[in-house]
Formats: C-alpha cells, sequence, structure tokens
C-alpha cells in the first residue's frame, strides 16, 4: 500500500526533461537571431571590399541574390558552389576586396540577412 | 539541319601517338567532353586518314609550296611557333596561327570567329592571296580527281566516283583529320579528373588556385566539374595590339562599313590589312561592342605553342601573366573582366607552373617546349 | 511629306498580325482624336545612371568607370551622328565635386550636342548648387524639329525630410541608398508644376511632347523609390495632348508602360542593373505587365545589363533601341494601332528566351 502512493507521487512530481524548452526560451534565440541577422544588414549595406561599393547596390534588400537556389553549378567557380561561396566571389570581384572564411561571424550574419530576406519562397537547389 | 552527335568510344589499350591517325580513346579524352561531330559529316577512320593526306599536299597552292601542315606543322603542335604566319612566297599575314589541338571544340573557327565549323575553316586559306593563294578551289578538285591515290581513298571514304568529288569533300575529310588532333589527359587532367592527387606539383596546384581565384582565369579559361575545355568560345577585348589603332577608330570604322557594304572580301582584309585585323571579332559582326574582341584560346597545350595572342606579340608565359596581372592594355572597350591582378611573384611563378602542367601526354614529344 | 512613311509602315508591319494598313485608316487610330503635328524625324542618343564612384585622391571605381567611356566610345561611333545627347542624370554616386568634374571630363569627348536631367545622386550633397553652377538648370525645355522637349526635376522631396540630416553627407547617404527604411518618396512639387502649366500653355495639343526627368513619372515600387509622389498632377497637365512620351532613367532596367495618351520609357544604366522589384517577394509592386524584362545573359559579368539607348522620334512616337551590352539589343516601338509600346521581337510570351526569364 505504501509503495504504491510513493510511486504515484513520484510519478506526480514535474521533471525537468533534458530539452524541453519555453515561449520564453523560443523568444530569446528569435532575439538571437535577429542580432546576427541586423548585424548581417548592416554589413550588407557597408563597402566591404577595397571600391566603395556596397552588396546592396545590386542587390537592395538582397534582392537577386537566390538564397534558394543554392548549392548550384557556378560556372565562374566551375563548380557546384554554395551560398557563402558566392558571396566570396562577389567580395573578390564587383567589391575588389578580400574574401571571408566560410565559418566566419561576418559570413554567417550575411547569410542570415540575406536569406531572411527571401523567407517563404521554396527550396529549388541548382536553379540557373 | 545541323545536329550535333557525340561519339564515344570504347578504350582502346593503345596509347595514341602524335602521328598516328586515330579515332581518339577514353584515355587521350581525359578531361574533355566527347568530340562534337555533325550530322552531316560523320566520323571516320577512312575520312580522317584521307584529311591527313590533303592538309599535307603541298599542290594545293599556287606554287606548289604550301599546304595546311606548312602553318600547322604537326611536329610543332599544329603550329609554326612564329608570331604571325607567311604564307606564299613569305608574305606575312597579321595573325598567329592556332594549333589545331582541340580546335574541333570551338564552336567557331579563326580568331575572330567569322566560320561556324572546321569544315568551312579549311576552305579559305586555299584562296587567301597571301596563304595558298590560289584564286579558286578548282586546281584542288582537278588534282582530287586525277590523282589514282585520291580516286581511291575518296571512293573508301565518301562512297564517290572521281568525277563527283567536290571541294566540299575535300573539306569534310580535312575536318575528320581535325577531329582525330584531340587531346586531355594532362598532368592536370590527371589531377582534376583522374584522382591522382601527384600528378601534379605543389608549384602546380597553387596555381591552379590562383587561376580559379586571385587570377579570374577561370572567367573565360573555363574548368568545370567533369570536363575543362579552357576556352568559354566568347570574344574579349584584352586590349592586344589595340594601341595600333586606337587613334584612328573614327576613320577606321566608316571605311570598314563602307567596304564590307560594297561587299568585299572580308577574309582578304583581314589577313592583308593589319588596322582591319585589329578591329577583331567586329569585322565578322559590326557590332560597336566587339571591336578588338578575339577568341578566347584553349590553354591546353599552351606550353607548345607560344608565341601567344592574335598577333603572337607575347613571347613566354611570363610576359603573358605579366600582361594580365597588369590589366591588360587599357582602353573603352577593355573587357571589363580585366584588371589588374596584383598578383605576387609566387603566385606569378606558380601560374605558369600550372599553364605547363596543361600539356597532354599525347603531344609531349611534338612542339619546341620553352 | 515630313514622316517617314516606309519607317512607319515598318514599325506598324512588325508590331500587329495586322498587314500594313491604308494609310487614312491608320490615322483615324492615332491618339484620342488629334493627330499630332507632322515634324522632321530625328534620332538622339541617351546615356544615363553611371555613378561614378570617388574613392581617394585620383582614384575612382573603375567598373564605372568604364562603363561611361564605353558608351562615349560607342555613340561617337554611330552613324549618322545623333542630333544630340541627353544625359539622363546620376553622374555622380555620391553628389561630390570630383565625382562630377571626373564625369564632366569623361563626357567631354563626347561628339554631338549634350542636355542634362540631375539624379538625386546629383542633387542632394549641396542641393544641386555645383549642377546648376556648372553643368545645367534644373528644369528647362527646349524644341527640336517640331517636338517640345520638357527637363524636370523629379527627385524632389519633402522639406523635412531634407532638413533632419545633421550633414550633407549623412543626407546624401540616406537618399543613396535605394532600399533605405527611412527614405523619402520623390516629387515634382508645386513650383515646377506651376512651371509646367504656363510651359506647356504655349504648345497645340498637336505638338509632340517628350517629357525627360530622372526618375519615373508614374508609380512602380515604392520602396525603392522607383516612385514620382505627384505623378498623376503631372500626367494630368500632359492629358490634352495627342502623343506624349516620358524618358526617364533611376531604374537602371528595361521597363515601359503606356498610361492613357503617355508613353514611358526607361533608359538603360552604364554602371549596374538593378533587379525588378518583383524580385523583393515581401512587398507588393506595381511592375508593369506590358514590360519584357531585360536580357541577363551572364548576371556575373560587370557589364551584363547595362547600356544606353539609340531613340527614334518619328510621327510623335520614339522607338527606343536598347544598347544591351553582352546581350542581344532589344527594340520597342510605339504600335500604333495597339496604342502602346511594344518589343518588336519578344513581347509575345512564346518569343522569350532564357535570358529574360530567370529572375
Amino acid at each position: 500500500m505504501k509503495h504504491r502512493i510513493i510511486v504515484f507521487l513520484a510519478l506526480a512530481t514535474p521533471l525537468a526533461l533534458g530539452d524541453e524548452f519555453s515561449q520564453k526560451d523560443l523568444e530569446r534565440w528569435r532575439a538571437e537571431f535577429n542580432t546576427v541577422m541586423e548585424k548581417g544588414e548592416k554589413l550588407f549595406h557597408s563597402t566591404l571590399g577595397s571600391n566603395q561599393v556596397s552588396c546592396d547596390q545590386c542587390h537592395p534588400n538582397g534582392a537577386n541574390t537566390h538564397p534558394e537556389t543554392y548549392p548550384k553549378f557556378q560556372k565562374q567557380l566551375g563548380k557546384v558552389a554554395t551560398l557563402r561561396e558566392m558571396i566570396n566571389w562577389c567580395l573578390q570581384n564587383p567589391l575588389e576586396g578580400k574574401p571571408l572564411p566560410l565559418d566566419s561571424d561576418e559570413m554567417i550574419a550575411l547569410e542570415a540577412y540575406i536569406t531572411w530576406e527571401r523567407r517563404g519562397v521554396p527550396l529549388a537547389p541548382g536553379k540557373h | 539541319m545541323k545536329i550535333r552527335c557525340f561519339i564515344t568510344l570504347i578504350s582502346i589499350a593503345v596509347p595514341l601517338a602524335a602521328n598516328e591517325v586515330k579515332l581518339p580513346d577514353a584515355q587521350a579524352l581525359l578531361g574533355l567532353p566527347p568530340v562534337p561531330v555533325p550530322a552531316d559529316n560523320p566520323l571516320t577512320l577512312e575520312k580522317a586518314r584521307l584529311g591527313r593526306k590533303l592538309f599535307e599536299d603541298r599542290r594545293f597552292s599556287a606554287d606548289g609550296t604550301i599546304s595546311c601542315a606548312h602553318c600547322h606543322k604537326p611536329e610543332r603542335a599544329f603550329q609554326d611557333g612564329l608570331p604571325v604566319s607567311e604564307g606564299i612566297s613569305g608574305q606575312k599575314g597579321t595573325r598567329n596561327a592556332p594549333t589545331v589541338i582541340n580546335a574541333a571544340y570551338f564552336t567557331t573557327q579563326f580568331w575572330d570567329g567569322r566560320r561556324k565549323t572546321l569544315e568551312a575553316q579549311s576552305k579559305d586559306p586555299f584562296i587567301n592571296p597571301i596563304e595558298h593563294g590560289l584564286k579558286d578551289h578548282q586546281p584542288i578538285v582537278d588534282i582530287v580527281r586525277r590523282d589514282q591515290g585520291y580516286q581511291r581513298d575518296f571512293k573508301q571514304a565518301f562512297g564517290i566516283p572521281p568525277s563527283q568529288i567536290t571541294i566540299d569533300h575535300v573539306a569534310q575529310a580535312i575536318a575528320s583529320f581535325e577531329r582525330t588532333v584531340v587531346a586531355g589527359d594532362s598532368p592536370f587532367d590527371r589531377y582534376q579528373f583522374g584522382g591522382d592527387k601527384n600528378a601534379l606539383s605543389p608549384s602546380a596546384i597553387r596555381g591552379l588556385a590562383v587561376f580559379r581565384g586571385k587570377g579570374r582565369c577561370v572567367s573565360c579559361h573555363v574548368i568545370e566539374s567533369t570536363t575543362a575545355l579552357f576556352t568559354d568560345n566568347r570574344f574579349h577585348n584584352l586590349g592586344v595590339g589595340f594601341g595600333r589603332i586606337e587613334t584612328r577608330l573614327a576613320e577606321i570604322i566608316p571605311t570598314f562599313r563602307k567596304a564590307k557594304q560594297a561587299n568585299q572580301d572580308i577574309d582578304e582584309a583581314i589577313l592583308t590589312q593589319a588596322e582591319i585585323s585589329e578591329l577583331g571579332r567586329f569585322a565578322v559582326t559590326g557590332e560597336v561592342e566587339d571591336i578588338g574582341g578575339f577568341k578566347t584560346s584553349t590553354l591546353r597545350n599552351i606550353a607548345l605553342t607560344a608565341p601567344y595572342m592574335h598577333d603572337g606579340s607575347l613571347k613566354t608565359l611570363e610576359e603573358v601573366v605579366d600582361f594580365y596581372d597588369r590589366g591588360g592594355f587599357d582602353n573603352p572597350m577593355l573587357d571589363s573582366g580585366i584588371r589588374p591582378l596584383r598578383l605576387t611573384a609566387e603566385e606569378k611563378a606558380d601560374l605558369v607552373s600550372f599553364l605547363k602542367s596543361l600539356t597532354s601526354q599525347r603531344f609531349a614529344t611534338t612542339g619546341v617546349q620553352p | 511629306m515630313s514622316i517617314d512613311r516606309r519607317t512607319f509602315l515598318k514599325h506598324l508591319g512588325a508590331a500587329s498580325a495586322a498587314a500594313t494598313l491604308p494609310f487614312s485608316l491608320v490615322e483615324v487610330a492615332w491618339g484620342l482624336g488629334s493627330k499630332p503635328a507632322e515634324h522632321e524625324s530625328f534620332t538622339f542618343a541617351y546615356i544615363s545612371d553611371s555613378h561614378l564612384t570617388h574613392i581617394k585622391g585620383t582614384r575612382f571605381t573603375s567598373n564605372f568607370d568604364r562603363g561611361l567611356r564605353k558608351a562615349v566610345m560607342e555613340v561617337n561611333l554611330l552613324d549618322p551622328k545623333p542630333d544630340f545627347v541627353i544625359y539622363g542624370g546620376d553622374l555622380a554616386q555620391l553628389g561630390k565635386r570630383e565625382e562630377l568634374d571626373h564625369g564632366l571630363e569623361l563626357l567631354s569627348g563626347l561628339r554631338p550636342p549634350l542636355k542634362w536631367v540631375i539624379g538625386e545622386h546629383d542633387f542632394y550633397l549641396d542641393m544641386g548648387e555645383y549642377w546648376q553652377d556648372k553643368i545645367s538648370p534644373l528644369y528647362y525645355s527646349f524644341d527640336h524639329k517640331g517636338v517640345h522637349f520638357v527637363v524636370l526635376n523629379s527627385i524632389l522631396t519633402h522639406e523635412a525630410w531634407i532638413n533632419q540630416w545633421t550633414t550633407p553627407m549623412e543626407r546624401m547617404l540616406n537618399m543613396a541608398r535605394l532600399d533605405n527604411p527611412r527614405g523619402s518618396p520623390f516629387m515634382v512639387g508645386e513650383r515646377q508644376l506651376r512651371w509646367l502649366r504656363e510651359d506647356l500653355a504655349k504648345y497645340d495639343d498637336s505638338i509632340p511632347i517628350v517629357i525627360l526627368s530622372h526618375s519615373p513619372l508614374y508609380k512602380i515600387f515604392k520602396p525603392w523609390n522607383f516612385w514620382t509622389d505627384d505623378a498623376e498632377k503631372v500626367q494630368k497637365l500632359l492629358r490634352r495632348f495627342s502623343r506624349v512620351t516620358v524618358l526617364h532613367g533611376h531604374v537602371h532596367q528595361v521597363l515601359y508602360n503606356q498610361i492613357g495618351n503617355i508613353t514611358f520609357y526607361a533608359m538603360m544604366a552604364t554602371a549596374w542593373p538593378w533587379p525588378y522589384p518583383v524580385s523583393y517577394v515581401q512587398k507588393p509592386n506595381q511592375v508593369p505587365k506590358l514590360t519584357v524584362f531585360m536580357n541577363r545573359a551572364d548576371p556575373f559579368h560587370s557589364r551584363d545589363g547595362t547600356g544606353w539607348d539609340i531613340l527614334d522620334m518619328d510621327s510623335g512616337a520614339i522607338t527606343n533601341h536598347y544598347q544591351l551590352w553582352l546581350n542581344e539589343n532589344r527594340t520597342v516601338a510605339f504600335d500604333f494601332k495597339l496604342k502602346h509600346p511594344v518589343d518588336l521581337k519578344f513581347q509575345n510570351p512564346d518569343k522569350r528566351i532564357p535570358p529574360q526569364l530567370h529572375y
């Protein structure tokens, strides 16, 4: 009789299960993303190369970057490439600057901004 | 009308030697797509062998001294090593002889793309006054119809009697031969497509990275994931030789336009008048955008085909790299992909090592190595 | 007869399915009952949006320099020579004297006479002071071979917006950024509208009118200022004329439209192409359905999507020969039967080629 009560009580106590998250967590993580995305927006609108050109000049609001089509074959690189590799191509060519490491904070921020401006568009990998 | 059909053949165990006429095999084509063959001229060994014979026949010239092989010497990687070629009676032309090796992959022929096919290209030099010097193709047709050896060869290749042989059959045979003068299978190809990571020296590997990155070469000298043609088949103004005409363009262009309207033969004008030659692709299309534009050469076997550029003005690969590093020769029509590169001395040396690794195994013993 | 009948019939034959109509039947089809006055045909060129950018000392962004140099060389090689060239605005990127002087130098080699339209990138650093001093009045009109041309400064905006910035460069940078959430719409403004009414009053309804402005005098996409706030007021003043064309820059792309009696053509930029507003999916747009999008053969080539324009003025209407560098040139002409512009080759959706489709 005693055992059953104990078991019942044990079951009734709320346990802190490993990865359960709350609404507050979601909001906090969303804010983290927004911070990085906004940093990306700043970078996108600044002169990252050596010739005073900024990404938004050819791509206002990130238009015509087509992030949903990557990875795809890029003639300019002679291989199937990712969005980040093309960001580096732009940094080196139209912006006459230096490439960023593919895993750098700046690169991640740029990717966050570019994809955010294209939110809602279905994936179309490989599409030219 | 033209439907392209491609021929891929099963690999033959015997490696292809430079002097044998053989249909290309898989190993020789490593790094290249199948050879494009037009539907109206299927490729056979008989045609190719006949084509080789015609290619080397010196009787097809006004004084019996000039054959195709005179400027496109098989023993010199199918070119002549001169800045500009010399035809009949030692007359100098205006353009550097391109190699025949891999010319089958171009979508147009000549530096300015004025002919669409190998067949069409092969007929022009015969009747150019400073190349073979014939007035028309009739002497050639007469020879092939009367010569017993040719009678037999044309019968075998085309199934036609002598009386039906035309200059177009001659052209088709020559083009067929040229379609066997193809090769990939260079150290670069083995490294990039053959999986042999030891095929390139460390310097050439660094050079490949420069070629694709800081050097920007790959924008026009195409490398793709399974093949590399090293040409985009387009026309670009680098400014080579442009200084010769730049200040007088306002004069030269209207003169040229009038001549073209009066139906003057541009093939002859291009090789005999230096100024017209410098107009490049414009002479063919009449588009102002094409002024001073020349076709992107393939870089395969480039180490064997000095000197370089349409006028042969750059003698060595080092000079070529320096030229690009400076940003070409600036002019208003300069292709906007050309700009100063700011390469280091090591990057330039590595680039040259890479370019030297583009020599096909098949032709490695031909030509004079720099 | 001053109208080139052969050219007129050529446009008609190319644009509409019908065979060439008898001349008298076509006269009836001309806009709103009143026939445009006859005038001598002529050709002019349009170079626009070079955005020359000063880096430091004597260094300028080379890509933009190259676009302008190429346009100047090509205009100079035109045969026959055009009657004049219009510069459509945005010669400088940030309105700096270095940039404007550099532009004047590059354009000094042009053989035909030059007429100027100001753009916002030229204006907002010093509110057009240097431009008026060195280059041209901000708005004016002129007549040429029986056609009345009016140049408007259509890139003005609200005083309050102009006055809020702490430095001229801050003001300029905020106007320069196309997708600026703190931007402000373009307008012609009351003073110019009054001037325009007076200027037009001297002209009979039948006189062909051409308006040259930097921003489009209609509404396409407000987030990027492809927009003129008081466009309807300008259009109203133009309504009585039988043939009106507006030529504008600013959008850096092929755009054409017809609103009532007014034909609108966008001019190419020599510097760089803008995307079409349809490619920013987060906001709605009013890109004219009539426009066949410009060819983009190779978006990664510096000169792709840039160019300039050759314009034929004939029978009161303009044919625009778009010179699209690195792409097939396009010709958009006014169709007298359909009463709006059509692309002579690609208007039919079945005729589109891949470089016009992948946006």
